[in-house]
């Protein structure tokens, strides 16, 4: 017993020990408790952005969620497509001209190899590639990426107001986003069925053929989840309300914000997010090497 | 009073001299001869967490409406396999602790397996006497990823269902059986009447670990009776085992070692999140999400099968899709077949039969420590190649490009590989005095201030001044000749 104790591996052993107890102790309430579904109830998105730096165009007098709010109805769940100001067509024609005519053309209807058409588009999908930061281009790569828009909430939705008014009533509208009172199950199923196949099961995003890829979801908001089913921005296909009503697209956006961008994910870090292959990583470099290095630690190294 | 009825079972069974065999194992005690007990305490932990997860598991692919505390599934219509697991990851007790532990432990498992393997490979220990025992070890291994798949894809969600979707095609793809052998294992054309579920689960909890179990023990059986082999070294001849005791120091040390290896899966069970299934949502076979990848051990298997070519054989009536049937079933049986006739094909190819207790140090063996950094090489590329989709995301480069990459990659990066390591392994025998211990040098300061350094005296009792030279063959094909006579020369009892 006495060479027992004398061993000096009694001190690693006893280290573990610990280590282990507290590690079973430790987290075995925390995992059943630490759960709570998303809340069904999200809040009313607002309209409003935190203000940018002011590019070249006057922004006009009526703020932007002033003007929303007004149109829309009472009843705060489901969508609302909205009719833009007149008052906006102004401006936006002048903050078009200066940043996006000389790709798109002064009357917006595109040049050929250059830019694509924009008339008969409506204000909901000018309204999306601009908010997204999609444009005005950075790079012609083969896809818009996303990036901090260069207007603010008034300017994208005055540069919408114009185009919209060059084929009015056509298009796709900007959407008001109510998920009040959003189904967050018929959600799950519909985007599992509709979205998943591009945009993963956890909505992280993914490479598709052809040097395009299906960007992740965290950044979207509901406004820009309806914009992007109801126009098909790049290659995603258009979703007509055909193929996902209005009150489907509120409960695939209130999913997708209530459930992709904020998941109740219990069990420790996420770990990106992208399934077994950082798992992998974690499980070798972590797992097994760690227990190497103690292997390392308590065997002879010569 | 003990003593008396210890001698009392003792004068029945016999046990004492079994016993003091074992208390008296000789353990050298260099790190890399624990690596596989990592392994081995992964599969105790395995165990443990296993018997307490098939508490709440229910096999079953029933439909019914859950009812858990994950608010995003209330009211979906689930199979009672995926239910329970999610029940048994928010409403148990401890119960996705256990359940991450339980796949972390899977993780861990297989890697110390592979890390184990290469151990014994590069240092030779699988040569004559310990052939069965490499056999065993591989035959392990292969039981231990299937077991990891069928785990996997018992919890029913869309990423698992997309894996057993897989492996029905690919056991459809084997020629003339094929398809008879899937409606077979899968009772009837793809997805089943409901029997995948328990079937797999009888597999998984109760088959499968059953005979890991039973080779498990032949494992340590015959490392017992054949006893350990050593590194060269000073005092250690090819007739003796020179390391500590089984009791009273050995017993501390992999005590404590299976305290730190549950300690690690548990610390990454707590804190790391594995296979968040409530995210995934139900499987049904007709939905599918991109970045589904199987776990990080058949990732190699994915990978040959995401870069092989679209091809299909046409004749007779009957196709072949070469593009599953290449790289999901011929690809593996080629790998196992290698790795469980390794120790055939060297000694062939050598006619080396002599007894070996004595490690190589991996670079007197060029030639096949070459052969398995191209062997790992291979592995590693197709595993790699497993996440072209996660790859071609995250540096933003075309799919295509990726894959065709990966095309060229699993076949040049093996030969450059094993050039590379052969040259290296040259250089470094070449290299005087490498693993020598230099002798200290004395800094003398004389009265003019100016410095000298002469050698130290040897120090008393210094002992591994020179590592003993014992002749062994030093190429993989050039045995000195007194080494070639025939079966058993060096035999030795140890
Ligand atoms: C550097 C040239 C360039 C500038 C500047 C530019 N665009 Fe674009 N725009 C493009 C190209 C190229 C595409 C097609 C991109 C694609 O499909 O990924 C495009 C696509 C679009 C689309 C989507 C068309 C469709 O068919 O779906 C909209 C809407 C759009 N631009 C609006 C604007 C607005 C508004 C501005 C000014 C703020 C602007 N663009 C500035 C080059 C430009
Ligand atoms: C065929 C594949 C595909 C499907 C199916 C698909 N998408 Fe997309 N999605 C894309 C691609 C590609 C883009 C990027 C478009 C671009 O930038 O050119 C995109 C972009 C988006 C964006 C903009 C993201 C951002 O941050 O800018 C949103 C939001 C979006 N999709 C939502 C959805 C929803 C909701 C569904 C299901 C109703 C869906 N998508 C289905 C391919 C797809």
């Amino acid at each position: 017993m006495r060479r027992l104790l004398q061993a000096r591996y009694v001190v690693p052993a006893v280290l573990a020990g610990c280590v282990g107890m507290v590690g079973l102790l430790g987290f075995s309430p925390g995992a059943a408790q630490a759960v709570d579904g998303p809340s069904t109830t999200t809040p009313v998105p607002q309209l409003t952005s935190p203000p940018l730096p002011t590019p070249i165009g006057q922004p006009t007098a009526p703020s932007a969620s002033s003007v929303l709010t007004y149109r829309s109805p009472s009843n705060q769940t489901g969508i609302f497509y909205t009719d833009l100001p007149a008052a906006f067509i102004a401006p936006g024609q002048a903050l078009f001209a200066s940043n996006c005519s000389s790709c798109h053309g002064q009357d917006a209807n595109g040049a050929t190899g250059v830019a694509p058409n924009l008339q008969r588009l409506g204000a909901g999908t000018v309204d999306f590639w601009v908010s997204t930061g999609r444009m005005p281009l950075a790079n012609a790569g083969v896809q818009a990426i996303r990036k901090p828009p260069r207007f603010n909430r008034l300017q994208t939705l005055e540069i919408a107001a114009w185009v919209q008014s060059l084929t009015p009533g056509v298009g796709t509208k900007v959407p008001l986003v109510g998920t009040g009172s959003a189904d967050l199950e018929a959600g799950n199923t519909l985007f599992t069925l509709n979205c998943a196949a591009c945009h993963t099961i956890t909505g992280s995003g993914d490479a598709l053929m052809g040097g395009a890829y299906a960007p992740g979801l965290h950044l979207a908001t509901t406004t820009q989840i309806v914009e992007a089913i109801r126009s098909g921005p790049g290659n995603m296909p258009r979703f007509g309300p055909g193929n996902i009503t209005n009150t489907q697209a509120r409960d695939i956006a209130a999913y997708v914000q209530g459930v992709i961008q904020h998941p109740s994910n219990p069990g420790g870090f996420a770990l990106g997010g992208i399934g077994p292959v950082g798992e992998g990583f974690v499980g070798l470099l972590l797992g097994v090497g760690i227990l190497m290095l103690v292997c390392f630690w308590i065997g002879e190294r010569t | 009073m003990i003593d008396k009825s210890l001698r009392w079972i003792d004068d029945r069974l016999g046990i004492a001299k079994g016993g003091r065999t074992f208390l008296d194992k000789i353990f050298p005690d260099h790190w890399s001869f624990m690596l596989g007990e990592i392994a081995l305490y992964s599969f105790v932990v395995l165990l443990a967490t296993g018997v307490f997860l098939s508490l709440y598991y229910i096999p079953s692919a029933n439909e019914i409406v859950y009812h858990g505390s994950y608010l995003p599934l209330h009211g979906q219509r689930v199979s009672e396999a995926y239910a329970s697991s999610v029940s048994l990851s928010f409403d148990v007790k401890s119960g996705l602790l256990m359940r991450q532990a339980h796949h972390w432990a899977a993780d861990i498992f297989l890697g110390s397996i592979a890390v184990h393997m290469a151990r014994v490979f590069f240092t030779g220990a699988f040569r004559k006497p310990r052939e069965f025992n490499w056999i065993v070890g591989v035959s392990m291994l292969i039981l231990g990823i299937v077991n990891g798949f069928l785990g996997y894809s018992l919890p029913d969600d869309l990423v698992s269902g997309t894996g057993i979707r897989i492996a029905f095609s690919i056991v459809e793809s084997i020629p003339l059986v094929g398809s008879y052998l899937a409606f077979f294992l899968f009772g009837g054309n793809y997805p089943g009447n409901g029997v995948i579920i328990p079937r797999f689960y009888i597999l998984h909890i109760l088959i499968v670990p059953l005979l890991i179990m039973v080779l498990l023990g032949a494992h340590l059986g015959l490392l017992v009776k054949q006893k350990h082999t050593q590194f060269k070294g000073k005092g250690k001849t090819e007739h003796n085992v020179v390391g500590s005791p089984m009791f009273p120091t050995f017993m501390a040390k992999t005590t404590g070692f299976l305290f730190m290896s549950t300690a690690a899966i548990f610390l990454l069970g707590g804190f790391a999140q594995i296979n968040p299934i409530w995210q995934f949502g139900q499987y049904e076979p007709f939905q599918i999400s991109y970045a589904v990848q199987p776990d990080w051990y058949m990732g190699w298997l994915d990978g040959a099968a995401r870069i092989m070519p679209s091809w299909e054989w046409v004749g007779w009536g009957h196709t072949i899709p070469l593009e599953v049937f290449l790289p999901a079933v011929i690809f593996p049986g080629i790998i196992f077949n290698i790795l469980i006739l390794w120790p055939f094909i060297e000694s062939r190819h050598t006619k080396d039969l002599a007894y070996h207790n004595l490690l190589d140090r991996p670079r007197d063996r060029p030639k096949r420590t070459a052969a398995g950094a191209a062997m790992l090489m291979l592995l590693g590329m197709t595993f790699f190649a497993s996440s072209t989709d996660v790859m071609a995301n995250f540096l933003e480069l075309p799919l295509k490009s990726v894959l065709w990459f990966f095309r060229f990659a699993v076949i040049i990066a093996p030969i450059i590989a094993y050039f590379i390591t052969y040259k290296i392994c040259n250089e470094m025998r070449a290299a005087e005095g490498i693993g020598k211990r230099k002798r200290a040098q004395v800094v003398l300061r004389s009265s003019t201030g100016e410095y000298t350094t002469v050698d130290s005296e040897p120090r008393p009792g210094d002992g591994y001044e020179e590592l003993e030279a014992i002749p062994v063959p030093t190429y993989i094909d050039l045995v000195p000749p007194e080494l070639v006579t025939g079966a058993g020369v060096r035999r030795v009892m140890r």
